[in-house]
């Protein structure tokens, strides 16, 4: 009993402070008058019933307490309704915006193929030939499996037999038969190809992907050897896919699979024998390690092993230094080479990490100053006998309150720009599945780092503002000496941090805009909304390959007939297009010098005329014209090519280069002209001197790029006259040439163009909304500051105003603090910026040359940082100005 | 309305006079026969509560010295208090006349 006795008191104590200051004692007084009652009543049972009221109680009583703070604080916060919306705006979009940067890395970069086994064990290496891959998978110590596969590879596919049956361009991959089994993918239905099974001159089959059963198929249960017509092909379908399964880079969703053992009127990419081409490095290989091969190993392994073919097959690439090949992560929704994921993640980290502690020190400065300002209502708190940890609770839960409703905003923001970015096109030919849903691991992160930076904001602000001398505090009103007025208070040194970075960030969005803006500028000598480019895949259509050759041979002038047109001219992409430099290419050095080799040569395959319809000034020798279109391509001649002026210099220097060889591989060209640089946009070429001039060898159309296409089909460019519209007549022409022929993806140049900075728009409008809303950010705390300052020292202005100051004296004393701060941290932000940006530049050859770009524009240079002083001068006149209103006397006799 | 059961006992206790905690709670086992024990921390988080709702207020007035126990604090119904009681016992009444008369115990008013 004795013992029940002191539990209880102890328990007793543990109310809630209030609770306890006004019945701590009445509880303990009676349960020591029933104690002993119980105890002889009900035993044992009776105390043990005893405690557990208290037991249950306490928490209960805290609960309420904790309900009313919360009450309490939601009625401050609409009370203060600018605060609040400025608090909880700041973090919902500092909040939302790293949510979905955050979440676009974990869904894009870091989540695994939906499907595949062991994803981790997967490796991926980018354009090479077949034969390249079978020697690959040779490898057995290192590989278990290797396969070959092209992706984004349109499909004529139509469901059903008869005329009345539409083809529909449908994107899949050309796959080895070892494909499924290097992926660890078994079929749903049916089976997936296996290298014993499936050789070439087997019957035609596909496997289908379980997206295109469902919508295609209506999940049609004896779909599994029903046949397809594929590029006017009958095929049978062998099997369907898992679940989620699209393909291994499901970034480009793959919905029909095609074996490399199919024939060339379902596969156009086989044509000329293309299996074992070792120069045709058209394929990806998909490798999985072998057990206990590291991706390091691995990766040494299949440098050795390229070095060796190159050799065999006096690949000019071979010469090369560094490594022959980059290893790709293979079971990854986009495969981003692990040499790039800390430098991608890190300025990720970086620009997120500055934008959210800036919004935390904007908001740990506000919570300060409104700390401050209710000093005097914590004063009366306190001396009416309110707990200080009571108080400081208040004020946290407060402050938690608002970072909680902020992050709620922010999720909300984040959601809301999720589905923005998928609704938005993207440059590329093929469908992209750009699928960035907010991450549950971001959001709980989103909402970890909320509470913190309330929990960790509010406290600082509380404890000082609870740690006040009661008696000056009641007696000066608001004048109490803060320990803010030290020269490195807190409030300063956040004051500080917040403009120099807002200002780093600034300058490095601003970097990264401008750089942008310049390499990607493309600038044509005319109007491009007047070139009408569509396609035309006749192959796909089911003409024989030469056929289709001959259709294209007068639909040139035929087209040029049409009314109102003034140009045509054929090519295997839309022109000002991203590039993709994949040649290495060797100049033969005149007079014994050694030979000259270059890589990241773009390819592009163009028709006669076709600089002419861009107005592409043509520097040296001539364009491709009709002599070029029935060069039947050999092994044994040059095939006549145009080189642009940056692949002229970089192979020639400033020797004349018409008429001169280039060779890869097996095959050599003849330059026949040069022609001034097209715009090339987003190249990942971005590593040389000069910004957006990448070395082009242009080859001429001929017959063979008529039997297999690209995804682009062959592309027709229209230029006309006047902008009229001319496509009804270019459409008649057509139709009158061949009914058949689906004419497909029919816009203008403009908004090709426009397609194509789709992405570098938005990643312009990312970055400038990120930089400008990190000034609005750092006006607003600036703003708040002086403000609080202002109010602190309202007495000795007073006395400044009352002994004769002017109004312009005192608005000039709160300026100059305010400026101080300012200059202090655009000096360091501006060093910071600059230092940050040289690290990222030398870092990575992606930001390089907008960086480069960027901080070479004065008008970024000198502008962002007067820009941002303007607006932080402007942010701390408008409090300043309420100094000078200040009435002396008012101030004085709040004493 | 309905009255938390804890919330009726005490204003019933304190509709005959002023009352202390241990009164309170005395008299609410007694009248239930000990079915309803308010123990000590509930007993006074209720009156907490009570009185934050203006139902009932510490009193002032001691009663004759003889029966005042100092260390006590004793409490009063409120007017809102009493009328509050009141509607709740009507209401009561009200719901057992409805099952006595659906029982056939008493005619239909």
């Amino acid at each position: 009993m004795n013992f029940a006795l002191r539990l209880y008191r102890a328990l007793a104590r543990a109310f809630p402070h209030e609770f306890q200051m006004a019945y701590g004692a009445d509880v303990i007084q009676l349960g020591e008058d029933i104690v002993e009652d119980v105890a002889k009543q009900n035993g044992f049972f009776g105390l043990f019933r005893l405690i557990a009221d208290l037991a249950i109680r306490i928490p209960i009583e805290y609960l309420t307490e904790l309900r009313q703070d919360l009450i309490y604080a939601v009625r401050t916060l609409r009370k203060a309704r600018g605060f609040a919306a400025v608090g909880i705006l700041s973090l919902g979009l500092g909040i939302g915006m790293s949510a979905v940067a955050v979440s676009e890395a974990l869904d894009m970069i870091l989540s695994d193929a939906p499907g595949v086994r062991e994803p981790d064990r997967v490796i991926m290496v980018n354009n090479v030939s077949y034969p390249y891959i079978e020697r690959y998978g040779d490898q057995h110590d290192l590989f278990a499996g290797a396969a070959a596969f092209q992706m984004a590879v349109p499909y004529n596919v139509s469901v059903g037999e008869g005329a009345s049956a539409k083809a529909e361009r449908i994107f899949g991959q050309l796959v080895s038969p070892e494909y499924f089994s290097v992926l660890g993918v078994s079929a749903a239905r049916g089976r997936v190809f296996a290298p014993d099974r499936d050789r070439p001159g087997s019957a035609p089959i596909v496997v289908i992907s379980d997206r295109f059963w469902r919508e295609r198929l209506n999940s049609d249960p004896s779909a599994v050897g029903r046949t397809l017509r594929v590029n006017g092909q009958t095929a049978t379908i062998a099997g369907i896919g898992p679940k989620d399964f699209l393909g291994a880079i499901p970034f480009v969703p793959a919905d029909i699979f095609v074996p490399t053992t199919a024939p060339e009127a379902i596969a156009p990419e086989l044509a000329g024998d293309a299996i074992h081409q070792r120069d045709a490095k058209t394929f990806n290989a998909l490798l999985r390690l072998a057990p206990g091969v590291t991706v390091e190993s691995a990766e040494a392994g299949l440098d050795t092993v390229t070095r060796r073919l190159d050799e065999e097959t006096l690949d000019p690439a071979r010469n090369a230094k560094g490594l022959r090949v980059m290893v790709l992560p293979g079971g990854k929704v986009v495969p981003v080479p692990r040499s790039m994921l800390p430098l991608v993640l890190g300025f990720m980290a970086l620009l997120n990490g500055l934008l959210l502690s800036l919004v935390c020190m904007n908001l740990a400065n506000m919570q300060l100053a409104r700390a401050t300002a209710r000093r005097r209502e914590i004063a009366i708190r306190l001396s009416v006998g309110a707990s200080r940890f009571r108080l400081m609770r208040q004020l946290l839960v407060e402050s938690v309150l608002l970072s909680v409703t902020g992050a709620a905003a922010g999720i909300a923001l984040a959601f809301w720009a999720a589905a923005a970015v998928e609704r938005m096109r993207l440059p590329f030919p093929f469908p992209v599945r750009f699928d960035i849903t907010p991450d549950w691991r971001a959001m709980l992160v989103v909402f970890a780092i909320a509470v913190m930076a309330g929990v960790g904001f509010g406290l600082a602000p509380a404890l000082a503002a609870t740690r006040t001398d009661l008696a000056s505090t009641l007696k000066e009103g608001l004048v109490g000496q803060t320990r803010g007025a030290r020269r490195f208070g807190m409030r300063n040194l956040l004051m500080v941090g917040q403009v120099a970075g807002s200002l780093a960030l600034l300058l490095i969005t601003g970097f990264l805009v401008t750089g942008f803006h310049k390499t990607n500028d493309i600038v044509l000598g005319f109007d491009p909304s007047a070139m009408y480019l569509l396609s035309l895949d006749p192959v796909r259509d089911g003409y024989a390959a030469d056929k289709a050759a001959m259709l294209f041979d007068d639909l040139g002038e035929r087209l040029q007939r049409v009314p109102g047109v003034r140009n045509v001219a054929l090519a295997l992409k839309p022109p000002c297009g991203p590039e993709s430099g994949v040649l290495t290419l060797s100049a033969p050095g005149a007079g014994g010098a050694p030979d000259r080799i270059v890589s990241g040569v773009a390819k592009e395959t163009v028709g006669p005329r076709y600089f002419a319809a861009l107005s592409a000034p043509v520097l040296d020798g001539r364009e491709f014209d009709i002599r070029e279109r029935h060069i039947e391509p050999s092994k044994s001649r040059a095939l006549p090519v145009v080189i642009n002026q940056t692949a002229a210099h970089e192979f020639f220097g400033a020797a004349e280069p018409v008429g001169r060889r280039l060779s890869e591989t097996s095959n050599s060209y003849e330059v026949i002209g040069v022609v001034k640089d097209l715009p090339a946009p987003m190249s990942d070429r971005g590593a040389l001197e000069e910004v957006s001039s990448i070395p082009v060898i242009y080859m001429p159309m001929t017959k063979n790029d008529f039997q297999h296409s690209t995804a682009d089909g062959i592309v027709v460019m229209v230029r006309s006259d006047h902008g009229g519209e001319v496509m009804q007549g270019v459409r008649r022409e057509l139709a009158a040439l061949d009914p058949n022929v689906a004419i497909f993806r029919v816009h203008t140049l403009a908004g090709q163009i426009d397609d194509t900075l789709a992405n570098v728009r938005m990643g312009e409008f990312v970055y400038g909304g990120i930089g400008t809303f990190g000034m609005v950010l750092a006006a607003i705390g600036l703003a708040g500051v002086t403000a609080y300052s202002v109010a602190r020292r309202r007495k000795e202005i007073g006395i400044r105003m009352a002994l004769g100051a002017g109004k312009g004296q005192v608005l000039r004393l709160v300026l100059r603090e305010g400026g101080t701060l300012v200059i202090v941290g655009s000096v360091l932000g501006f060093l910071g910026a600059v230092a940050l940006s040289r690290v990222f530049s030398a870092m990575s050859s992606m930001f390089a040359p907008a960086f480069r770009a960027g901080m070479s524009d004065p008008r970024l240079l000198l502008g962002a940082p007067l820009l941002l002083a303007a607006l932080a001068m402007l942010a701390c006149y408008i409090p300043a100005r309420r100094s000078a209103a200040i009435d002396p006397l008012r101030a004085l006799r709040e004493e | 309305m309905p009255l938390k059961t804890n919330w009726f006992h005490i204003l019933l206790s304190l509709a005959g006079g002023e009352q202390h905690g241990y009164g309170i709670m005395q008299e609410v086992s007694e009248r239930t026969r000990g079915k309803l024990r308010l123990w000590p921390a509930t007993l006074y988080g209720t009156i907490k509560r009570l009185i934050e709702a203006d139902l009932i207020e510490e009193s002032d007035e001691r009663p004759a010295p003889e029966l005042d126990d100092a260390r006590r604090r004793y409490y009063r119904l409120t007017r809102l208090g009493k009328r509050v009681l009141d509607a709740e016992t009507e209401r009561l009444e009200e719901l057992v006349h409805i099952v006595q008369v659906k029982r056939g115990l008493e005619p239909a008013r």
